[in-house]
């Protein structure tokens, strides 16, 4: 299993009123709200708290991309990546650049390339659609925005392993000139993830490019569902998944017993997933984002993640999140793996409002009492020798 | 912009439907009545009816009202990514049908595409009746219809109560009708494809508006809450010559709202001699 912890750097003291109403965390919540020497302290606490990933033993940490809410204070994640370089020895992963935003992809290939090189090859580059409230954000047509990602990601992979300088001449992006320097050091390119919350599409395509699958914030069904289908894809294509190329994400809190990993969690899942999360739908999947088919299906549904109406309880049931007593989350772990078949585990053990004395009590019991007993899970079959080659 | 609700007089006449192969695709165009043709060219959230304005005007009309390439019944156009594209579509449409000199009367994002049409190629135009139309930039705020659900849409599109009631109901119950809801998805990502950004409007067209060598009609609905009739204002100061007819007691879609006003209007400016 590699391990991964994974941090949004979330803002989540914000008035009472607004974390009351049911107004929009997204895009249009006043950056009056923000009070930047506060905002001082949270980022030096959440990249405290990344570094500890590495100290605990983890195999990597991770940051993301989101743009205009107190949910995660990362529109830059190659900035949060080059502050974790010289602090860390882990892998960091991107997870990741949301390509569709940037008008020109290129700095995408030159900025990770640069973490590649000055980290000695120890970044993962996610790459990401970026979710639909970016696209009011940016004044990005939605309905353009899997064509935009699938030609930023053509460019960069070309960018990358193609000796330049050579033209693009694509639909969206059009360059005479072609070469960054530097060059990634990890060859042919550093590994490509790809986090998605389980579009067909998205599956479909990181499965031919054999890319690590990510998926985050869904029920167990969910999870099930996706997993299969991507494995199913991988066949299509001509190969089996590795355990390795199949990743969960997904927040996690471990205490000293049940009760009050519960008693902890849930208010700090509240405050996640009800009052940071919270975006009008029309907001959350903008005109076009989705294929008209699936924006059928989720616009159909009135609750869902974004309302400011789930029940967390019932989320962390439906396996939304891995709470509990060292014990209980050995028992759980082993039996999601055991029944998904993941061989990469992305947790995210601060969340919402969860302060820093809990995450650092839960990452302390996760890896004293629960990493060891779950590090041989999910690892590939090893070859035997006698089929080995030299 | 649903048009599923309406002030409805008068028992439609049903036009005839046709799929018409422009090009290689196919555009649906309902079509009814006699007399000088007239396009009528429908807004963002137009699902496709017929609407009893079009019935009054078909008495005195030849009445076309194609359904925009990417919306409704017409298929997708992948060369379309602008209003721009639009217009050059509907020259090849207008070939396709034999129509050498229609008046178009386009509504929101159609009035919009009628006044591209008309400063693209002059000639191609007779008259122009612009309603509550999109396409220019003006110092008055807006909602941003792109944050909004079919709900709160039609809540803001009538003005009155009665036709409002019933068009949130409608589009409060979108969802059970698997036909119409995708409809209403495709409508809505063609929609943000041409006027994500810039907002509903070409920062260019003001200056090409001289072009534009047809009488203009520009018809407003008093209590618009979408496109405020500030927006009139600016059309007329941008067109230098045109007139304007604010009709009382109609919000964004003046025809839906007042039908026979609209209609009556329409037909003695298309039916006035000369330049109106």
């Amino acid at each position: 299993m590699k391990i991964f912890g994974f941090h949004l750097m979330p803002y989540p003291d914000l008035p009472a009123e607004h974390l009351n109403s049911t107004d929009s965390s997204w895009v249009t919540l006043s950056n009056a709200l923000f009070d930047p020497r506060h905002g001082h302290q949270l980022y030096s606490r959440y990249i405290g708290e990344l570094v500890a990933y590495d100290r605990a033993g983890f195999d990597g940490l991770c940051v993301n991309e989101h743009h205009q809410t107190p949910y995660g204070l990362m529109p830059a994640p190659d900035v949060a990546a080059a502050v974790l370089v010289p602090q860390t020895s882990c892998q960091i992963a991107i997870l990741g650049n949301a390509l569709p935003l940037r008008d020109h992809p290129l700095r995408v290939a030159e900025e990770v390339a640069m973490l590649d090189v000055i980290s000695g090859g120890r970044i993962i580059s996610g790459f990401v659609r970026g979710i639909g409230a970016e696209y009011h954000t940016f004044g990005i047509d939605p309905a353009t925005s899997r064509e935009r990602f699938y030609e930023a990601h053509d460019l960069i992979v070309a960018a990358w392993t193609r000796p330049g300088p050579f033209e693009w001449y694509g639909k969206h992006y059009k360059f005479r000139y072609v070469n960054p320097w530097p060059r990634p050091l990890q060859q042919p390119h550093p590994p490509i993830w790809s986090p998605s919350q389980g579009s067909g599409e998205t599956v479909d395509w990181a499965a031919r490019n054999r890319y690590t699958y990510l998926q985050t914030y869904s029920d167990i069904g969910t999870v099930r569902r996706v997993f299969n289908e991507f494995r199913a894809a991988t066949q299509k294509y001509g190969y089996p998944a590795s355990p390795e190329q199949i990743g969960w994400a997904v927040p996690t809190f471990v205490a000293d017993t049940d009760e009050r990993a519960e008693a902890v969690a849930l208010p700090a899942l509240d405050t996640l997933f009800n009052r940071l999360m919270r975006m009008p739908k029309d907001v959350f999947f903008p005109a076009g984002y989705l294929a008209p088919a699936s924006a059928a299906r989720v616009l159909a549904g009135k609750q869902g993640l974004g309302s400011g109406n789930v029940d967390v309880r019932d989320l962390v049931e439906r396996g939304y999140a891995l709470i509990g007593s060292p014990d209980t989350v050995r028992q759980k772990f082993a039996a999601y793996q055991q029944e998904l078949g993941f061989g990469v585990f992305c947790g995210i053990f601060q969340f919402g409002s969860l302060g820093h004395d809990h995450f650092t009590e839960s990452l302390e019991l996760f890896a004293q009492q629960v990493m060891p007993a779950i590090r041989g899970l999910g690892v590939p079959p090893e070859v035997p020798a006698s089929t080995v080659t030299t | 912009m649903t048009t599923s609700a309406s002030a409805a007089p008068v028992s439609p006449a049903e036009p005839a439907e046709h799929m018409i192969d422009v090009r290689g695709r196919r555009v649906r165009v309902a079509q009814a009545g006699e007399g000088a043709p007239l396009v009528y060219l429908h807004g963002a959230g137009d699902l496709g009816d017929w609407g009893p304005e079009l019935s009054l005007l078909a008495r005195d009309f030849t009445v076309y009202r194609p359904d925009h390439p990417g919306f409704n019944q017409s298929d997708d156009d992948p060369s379309v990514d602008s209003v721009l594209d639009l217009a050059f579509s509907y020259l090849d449409l207008f070939d396709c049908l034999g129509l050498d000199r229609p008046s178009l009367v386009g509504v929101s994002l159609g009035g919009w595409i009628a006044a591209q049409i008309a400063v693209l190629d002059p000639g191609r135009a007779a008259k122009l009746v612009l309603v509550g139309a999109a396409g220019l930039r003006a110092d008055i705020p807006t909602p941003d219809m792109f944050t909004l659900g079919p709900e709160q849409l039609a809540e803001l599109l009538f003005h009155r109560p009665d036709l409002r009631a019933a068009a949130v109901a409608a589009a409060g119950q979108i969802t059970d009708d698997p036909e119409l809801f995708q409809r209403y998805l495709r409508n809505r990502m063609a929609s943000a494809h041409l006027a994500w950004n810039p907002y509903f409007h070409d920062p260019k067209l003001p200056g090409r508006l001289h072009r534009l060598a047809a009488p203009v009609l520009v018809v407003w609905g008093a209590q618009d809450r979408l496109l405020p009739v500030g927006y009139a204002h600016q059309w007329v100061a941008a067109l230098g010559a045109a007139r304007l007819e604010i009709i009382d007691e109609a919000g964004h879609l003046p025809m839906a709202e007042q039908p026979e006003a609209f209609a009556t209007l329409v037909r003695e400016f298309l039916s006035l001699e000369g330049p109106a």
